[in-house]
């Protein structure tokens, strides 16, 4: 069982992933019993989430996809397809 | 599989990565037009490379590195460019001391609908733009596009370490910029932030 100091400690990477799964587990227990860690998790999970959410939205250029599909061709790669 | 066929079927794999690759682009050089050109630039050099692409790897983060490296030697980003003082100085868990109560204000909306409507998209954007290339490019990847540390430290050749520390500090100075946005707007009111009876 993990106390306060060390629960926060761990938040970035919980939340990233990036724990090994006993820690995560933990980490867990923790939070089940400790209203105060598991507020702090929660919000960061969702603020976490709105960024993601906001950030990916920005609507394509007109044509953009079109054009991309030009950037796949056999003149790209420099040959000569008249040779 | 021929070349042909292997051409063609990579092609079409990396067209479905073009709106991240877009959105990523934009907060990168902050200009649709200049955010075009570089994924055009990126698609271009795949093309090319395609030869040293192993198929079955990972093609997405092989993408976001050619478009990362793309954009740091076009623009001369420099990676080191410290944070602001103020902003490399913000205390653990800014945001939730600030607006933790806040969030948790309003009784008949889920946690997830209060945290989008704290912040605009645009104030999103903004405070990720604002960062320095050396903080902004670490947090694009993890935050917005869910790399794992390795994938990151990968596409910008830097040991993990680098990258959990530029996240930490990116994070934070951040969460202090959407903060002054939300007191700009007038979110930060006192009597919300009282806890509820």
């Amino acid at each position: 069982m993990a106390d306060c100091q060390e629960t926060l400690k761990e938040l970035e990477r919980f939340l990233d992933s990036e724990l090994p799964k006993d820690r995560s587990e933990q980490i867990l227990s923790h939070l089940k019993i400790c209203s105060d860690c598991q507020g702090a998790f929660e919000f960061h999970a969702e603020l976490r989430a709105a960024i993601r959410t906001k950030a990916q939205k920005d609507e394509l250029p007109e044509g953009f996809l079109d054009r991309l599909k030009g950037c796949f061709g056999d003149e790209i790669l420099g040959q000569d397809t008249n040779a | 599989m021929t070349t042909t066929e292997a051409r063609e079927t990579f092609s079409e794999d990396a067209m479905q990565y073009a709106p991240q690759l877009f959105s990523t682009a934009l907060r990168m050089t902050r200009n649709r037009s200049d955010a075009e050109d570089l994924v055009q630039e990126t698609f271009i050099k795949a093309w090319r490379a395609f030869d040293s692409y192993q198929q079955g790897t990972n093609l997405r983060a092989w993408l976001f590195r050619i478009m990362t490296n793309t954009y740091i030697n076009k623009y001369n980003a420099q990676l080191r460019k410290p944070l602001e003082t103020e902003l490399d100085e913000v205390e653990e868990l800014f945001l939730f001391k600030r607006l933790g109560a806040f969030d948790q204000s309003k009784i008949n909306q889920s946690a997830e609908d209060q945290m989008l409507e704290l912040f605009t998209d645009e104030e999103v954007k903004n405070a990720i733009e604002e960062l320095p290339d050396g903080f902004r490019i670490p947090l694009l990847m993890s935050d917005v596009e869910g790399f794992s540390y390795k994938e990151i430290a990968e596409i910008l050749d830097v040991p993990i370490g680098t990258v959990m520390s530029r996240l930490h500090r990116g994070r934070k100075a951040m969460q202090k910029m959407l903060y002054d946005y939300a007191k700009d707007r007038g979110l930060v009111n006192e009597s919300l932030l009282e806890p509820q009876e």
